[in-house]
């Protein structure tokens, strides 16, 4: 665990509240998050300056390199039109992230929004988001995006809109359960004997308290989002090839696993390595917060 | 115990009758019409009609909807489009080898999880960290992989490479030494998620249990260690153990219809897939159904558990 | 090191006891050198603040401490044999067999999933060899000895089917069960209602005269502590500051700590009310070495000796020591003048008779859903028929047991749940103090923001003139304002309830609700916030409304006491009357299981304590509602039900035979 410590003036004259800013360096302290970065930022960057990187773009056929293995001008192989895989990977690395974080955006809004009101107000709206949430919940979440992409079809809004459909009840029960503990905190009575309005102690008081926890709930919908999205693609049902989606790369590998190993595994072992990186980032996020929860 | 059943099971029956609409009426929104899918461009205006008003598709969409919840009272899903096959037929067909590979999932995780877990809070209580970091790494790691990806790396070596197991050919039910060696690696990925998230509940749950009152209550009368985490930790922890199988089955099935599909095993995983690309929405809407059922049987099923375990819920 | 000279083997002799919590910040010496002796079948009360290592020090006795507590010097001997040495093994026999123990929470210290014969009769099996039917005689008849009806019936009962009054009593037999030479009791009553307390203190009392056993008795109330010890150990940072028999400590303390903590307490004598005496300042930080005494900092007396060498105990008198460097302490020249609180005139406020609040005939009911839609729900009548007046500058003490309805009336009264029917008046507006003073803040908004909000939402002022309010707020509350800007987890418990009251104060409210705000803190923080709120009311002249359950401490600060007990008053009117001359059996049952720190005055007193518990608040009685506990109940009172009624000029009482 690393110690930062931010010496603070001992009697403050300036009202430069330095505290403000403490959850921010707290958490570039801890080591979860920085070994999250150290992976994260890497690949965005790869990713986001692909364009100028010396490697052929991701759907450049070229027939005298059919099913290279892994070298040094193609460092994850390419495969039987002789499309290079490293550069394919990094073009999928930019649809997976994008489909993340639309999914962790979208879970986060409407849950953060239903999720108060239901857990503020209680009684029959809040009866009546839970009905619907738990007819959303019985669908095993892949199951419920593959019904969903055989309605509207394939393509990036629908397998955004039907990997987000799963989340954003889990993301409304969690506010609500959030809202409805923080709704008898004796804050909360003390503002109401001065006769705050609902949205004040809303925003002032529910919001600022449960949006942390959201955001360590986000980074996890992000990550899985990204795995569903692989799956999607992989059973065909996702973004449609020859887009280089990371499921549509190990599809087209699947069938020469024997003769051309990199096709699938590489790609693969990348999305791995994103997900685990999303996941240390909640990790210290949650740390950061709740500093018993190293226990 | 009655009061509560019946109040939890009209609870169900809400959730299920909700899960019916939205697929029914979530089906009928697809472009075109499901007789324009199967027919293509073969058929001309007349024929179409015709078979429109054999399938009761010409009726206003609240009649259809009656009449599909009539038919799925008695179990009558219709016909596949392409074979005219009684889909129910396939459907019980195929459960078997998906049955097979839940059930051999579930007790391979109990087997491996439970112990690692309990093992890893016990390290955990008494201040060691190494074990659980460990125990608590891996278990991540596992928890992260695609399942079609572990499921093509587990392919190439186990099957391919080594040999081990067959990676397809064919599977029947009466054969069980066969259905053993085919479902082998299917079960194996899936059990390494299922793992990673039981060990996990597992050892937060007993530790929890370990630093609780009635724990040092029991070694102030002179319990050693072990027997209090067996007596005590277990029983207690037992409890949002069960619901977290439970709330798991969702991934498990999530993932059989991966592994089916990589593995060529002939389970419903598989019928939805086909039904998926021969774009047989009957057969998708029936199985979608189907899975969600499963699951809020499941589900109910581990509450009524839950509370019949736990001697503090009153009915 | 020890100078008094045992005439024979102690039963426990703990010799320089060290316990170490090792923490990524620190480690914190919890216990720093412990040394004691305890004889068989001495009742020793250790007592001492959060964070003074008493509750440390009594599990460290049979290792019971959690990861990462851990022994790391000393002996603890018992009969001869040191238990530091021991191994783990050998330690599992003398848990239970040769010590048991009590804990604090009896709703936590019982495995909520094990009926009570699982729990107890296994080690009663192990520790006395008995077969499994004998053991079970032998638990039956324990539960029998501590008052538990039906046992032979309630064994197989699971904890959650019992109150926390009966499974603290349950608790209490399984740790005599296997006849311990030694009982430890780590805050036993703490949880517990003071009638409850009361009925299990006597119990505990006579099982151990019973049974011969010593017990080591860990409490934060001094008043226990003279009601039950034989000796008192006073702890202070980790250390033992005091150590003697309870009539001398009591008497003629001689540590500066102990002389203070006395002198904190509200005096039960209030012919004139003294302002309480206060401990300035806060104990050591435990992760930093500690030079010269710990007390040090906080001691009046203090000189150059003590910022250079820890005294160590010396002895004080026969069997006393004390561990200071001034051989009286602070002297009996300590209690110099203490202010006196001017009391409210009987008539209020001279030329200012206004009433702040009046409630009449108020009825709060909580209805519960039903099992079947057919059947009539549960109800609750949390309050049922209230009235009261509460006149400008007057402080109302509300006083009754946990589930009497105080709270309810604190809710009704702020408007924060509508009453069912009745009718409350307030001239001006009525604000709250809180019990916790961890929920009370949002920890997101600064101290600032906490104290101004009830003017942004109002819409007072401009910011500059809500910054100088807050400013003056925080002086009132005797805070500087270098405070604005820090965050509610910077605070400790005593900055929070000043934080907490300056809020209140903020929008000038003409009557400040307090529901429990003192009993969240330690004795010496205590009496800084009850000098606080006696201050502000004669500064202000606003209105407080005291709720608690400490009939002393309502007794100092009120003018005006109302005794509650389910949802009803039972008596009303002054406070030195209510509390010298109690009228209704329910306030003089109260008044006895209140234990008074006075060993002389708690010898003298008769130890009747009230029976029974509180019946269900589902199913009142249809006649009195205290009759069911009641010593001079009737058949009358049994069906006939009870108002307020006139006793004297300025007190009421609901007792058919009070009058």
């Amino acid at each position: 665990m690393a110690h930062f410590s931010i010496p603070l003036p001992a009697r403050r004259t300036v009202s430069i509240d330095l505290s403000r800013f403490n959850g921010i360096v707290r958490l570039l302290a801890n080591r979860r998050v920085q070994l999250a970065l150290m992976i994260l930022v890497p690949i965005l960057l790869l990713t986001t300056f692909r364009s100028v990187l010396p490697i052929a773009g991701p759907l450049e056929t070229n027939l005298r390199a059919m099913t290279k293995a892994p070298s040094l001008e193609h460092l994850f192989g390419t495969d039987r039109m002789g499309r290079d895989i490293f550069s394919r990977t990094l073009a999928g690395i930019q649809i997976s992230m994008f489909v993340g974080f639309a999914v962790a955006l979208l879970s986060l809004i409407v849950g953060l929004v239903v999720g108060t009101l239901a857990g503020f107000f209680g009684g029959a709206i809040d009866r009546v988001m839970m009905t619907i949430t738990d007819i959303f919940l019985a669908f095993p979440s892949l199951l419920l995006a593959i019904g969903l992409v055989s309605v509207m079809g394939t393509g990036m809004l629908p397998v955004v809109l039907a990997i987000s459909l799963s989340d954003v009840p889990r993301f409304i029960r969690l506010q609500r359960s959030m809202a409805l503990s923080l709704r008898s905190r004796a804050y909360i009575d003390a503002a109401r004997t001065v006769k705050a309005s609902h949205l004040w102690l809303m925003t002032r008081h529910i919001v600022p308290n449960t949006i942390a926890s959201l955001l360590v709930a986000a980074s996890i919908a992000a990550a899985n989002a990204i795995l569903v999205e692989a799956g999607l693609s992989f059973l065909g049902l996702g973004i449609m090839p020859p887009a280089p989606s990371l499921g549509n790369l190990i599809r087209d590998g699947q069938s020469y696993l024997e003769q051309a190993w990199w096709i699938s595994t590489l790609p693969g072992a990348v999305i791995l390595l994103i997900a685990i990186s999303l996941h240390f980032l909640s990790d210290g996020i949650r740390q950061v917060l709740d500093p018993r929860s190293r226990k | 115990m009655l009061v509560y059943s019946l109040k939890r099971f009209a609870q169900l029956f809400t959730t299920v009758l909700g899960v019916v609409t939205l697929v029914f009426f979530t089906m009928r929104m697809i472009p075109g019409d499901p007789i324009s899918a199967i027919a293509g461009d073969n058929l001309s205006g007349e024929a179409l009609d015709r078979m429109r008003s054999q399938m009761g598709l010409d009726a206003p969409l609240f009649v259809q909807y009656l009449n599909y919840l009539g038919h799925l009272a008695t179990f009558d899903f219709g016909n596949t489009v392409t074979t005219k096959l009684p889909i129910i037929g396939l459907i019980l067909g195929a459960l078997p080898v998906t049955v097979s590979i839940a059930v051999g999932t579930i007790v391979l995780t109990v087997l491996i999880s439970i112990p690692l877990g309990t093992l890893a809070a016990f390290t955990a209580h008494k201040g060691h960290r190494m074990l659980d970091n460990a125990i608590t790494g891996v278990a991540m790691v596992l928890d992260l992989m695609p399942s079609f990806w572990t499921s093509l790396v587990c392919l190439l070596i186990f099957s391919l490479t080594l040999g081990w197991f067959p990676a397809s050919g064919t599977v029947s039910i009466d054969d069980p030494a066969h259905l053993l060696r085919r479902i082998a690696l299917p079960v194996l990925v899936l059990s390494m998620a299922q793992v990673a998230t039981l060990a996990r509940i597992t050892r937060t749950s007993v530790l929890e249990v370990l630093s609780e009152d009635y724990v040092r209550t029991a070694r102030s009368m002179g319990w050693s260690e072990l027997r209090v985490l067996f007596r005590h930790a277990l029983k207690n922890a037992a409890l949002p153990i069960v619901t977290v199988i439970g709330l798991s089955f969702g991934n498990l099935l999530n993932g059989t219809v991966i592994v089916e599909f990589i593995f060529t095993l002939p389970g419903i995983g598989n019928l939805l897939v086909g039904g998926m690309n021969s774009r047989d929405y009957q057969m998708v809407q029936t199985l979608i159904v189907f899975y969600a059922l499963i699951f809020v049987a499941i589900n109910f099923a581990t509450d009524l558990i839950y509370r019949v375990f736990d001697p503090r819920v009153q009915f | 090191m020890n100078l008094h000279v045992p005439i024979r083997e102690p039963l426990l002799d703990v010799r320089d006891l060290h316990t170490h919590f090792v923490t990524d910040t620190g480690t914190v010496k919890a216990v720093n050198g412990v040394s004691l002796q305890i004889e068989a079948g001495e009742r020793v009360a250790i007592v001492g603040e959060s964070g003074s290592g008493k509750s440390a020090m009594a599990m460290s006795l049979l290792r019971l401490l959690a990861h990462p507590g851990k022994v790391v010097a000393g002996e603890i001997n018992l009969e001869g044999h040191d238990l530091n040495r021991m191994s783990e093994r050998q330690l599992n026999d003398i848990r239970g067999a040769k010590i048991g123990t009590i804990f604090q929470d009896p709703m936590s210290s019982l495995d909520p999933v094990m009926r009570i014969a699982d729990q107890m009769v296994p080690p009663i099996m192990r520790h006395l060899r008995l077969r499994r039917d004998a053991a079970r005689a032998e638990a039956i008849s324990w539960l029998d000895r501590v008052g538990i009806p039906d046992p032979s019936r309630r064994i197989d009962a699971y904890p959650f089917e019992m109150s926390g009054g009966m499974r603290q009593r349950v608790m209490i037999a399984m740790a005599l069960s296997c006849r311990p030479r030694l009982v430890i009791a780590d805050e036993p009553t703490t949880a517990l209602d003071v009638t409850i307390q009361a009925q299990i203190v006597e119990l505990l009392k006579e099982l151990t005269a019973e049974t011969g056993a010593a017990m080591i008795f860990i409490t934060h109330d001094l008043g226990l502590v003279a009601r039950f010890a034989h000796k008192v150990g006073v702890m202070y940072a980790g250390r033992l500051a005091e150590f003697g028999p309870v009539g001398d400590i009591f008497a003629r303390p001689q540590h500066p700590y102990t002389q203070s903590l006395l002198d904190t307490i509200p005096p039960v004598d209030q012919q004139e009310r003294r302002r309480l005496a206060q401990i300035p300042g806060f104990p050591p930080d435990m992760k930093r070495p500690v030079t010269g005494c710990a007390f040090k900092d906080r001691c009046p007396g203090a000189h150059r000796h003590c910022f250079e060498e820890a005294p160590e105990l010396a002895a004080r008198g026969n069997d006393h020591v004390a561990a200071c460097w001034l051989p009286e302490g602070l002297g009996a020249d300590r209690t110099v003048e203490r202010p006196l609180v001017e009391p409210l005139a009987p008539t209020g406020i001279p030329g200012d008779d206004r009433v702040a609040v009046e409630i009449n005939n108020l009825h709060k009911h909580f209805t519960g859903r039903s099992a079947l839609p057919w059947r009539k729900p549960p109800t609750v009548r949390a309050v049922n028929g209230i009235s009261m007046r509460i006149r400008r500058g007057e402080t109302l003490g509300i006083v009754g047991e946990s589930g009497c309805g105080k709270s309810t009336v604190a809710r009704l009264l702020l408007g924060l749940d509508p009453a069912t029917s009745g009718d409350i008046f307030i001239d001006g507006i009525a604000q709250m103090v809180f019990q916790d003073p961890a929920s009370s803040f949002n920890p997101k908004m600064t101290l600032s923001s906490i104290i101004q909000e009830p003017l942004i939402v109002t819409g007072w002022g401009t910011r500059l003139e809500r910054e100088d309010r807050v400013r003056e707020l925080l002086g009132q509350v005797g805070l500087d304002e270098s405070y604005m800007h820090r965050y509610p987890s910077q605070l400790s418990g005593g900055q929070r309830q000043r934080v907490a009251i300056a809020r209140a104060l903020a929008l000038k409210p003409s009557v400040v609700v307090a529901d429990e705000p003192t009993s969240a803190l330690d004795v010496s923080v205590r009496a800084q916030i009850i000098n606080l709120l006696m201050d502000l009311k004669q500064q202000l002249r606003v209105s407080f409304v005291f709720i608690s359950h400490d009939l002393l401490t309502v007794s100092y600060v009120a003018d005006m006491i109302a005794v509650m007990y389910l949802g009803e008053v039972v008596e009303y009117g002054s406070a030195d009357e209510v509390f010298h001359t109690p009228a209704h059996p329910y306030t003089q049952a109260l008044i006895a299981a209140m234990p008074i720190p006075d060993p002389a005055a708690e010898a003298a007193r008769v130890q009747t304590p009230l029976s029974g518990e509180l019946p269900s608040p589902l199913s009142l009685p249809p006649g009195c509602s205290f009759a069911s506990r009641c010593p001079k109940a009737t058949d009358y009172c049994r069906s006939h039900k009870m108002v307020l009624k006139p006793y004297s000029a300025t007190r009421e009482t609901a007792c058919h035979y009070a009058n």
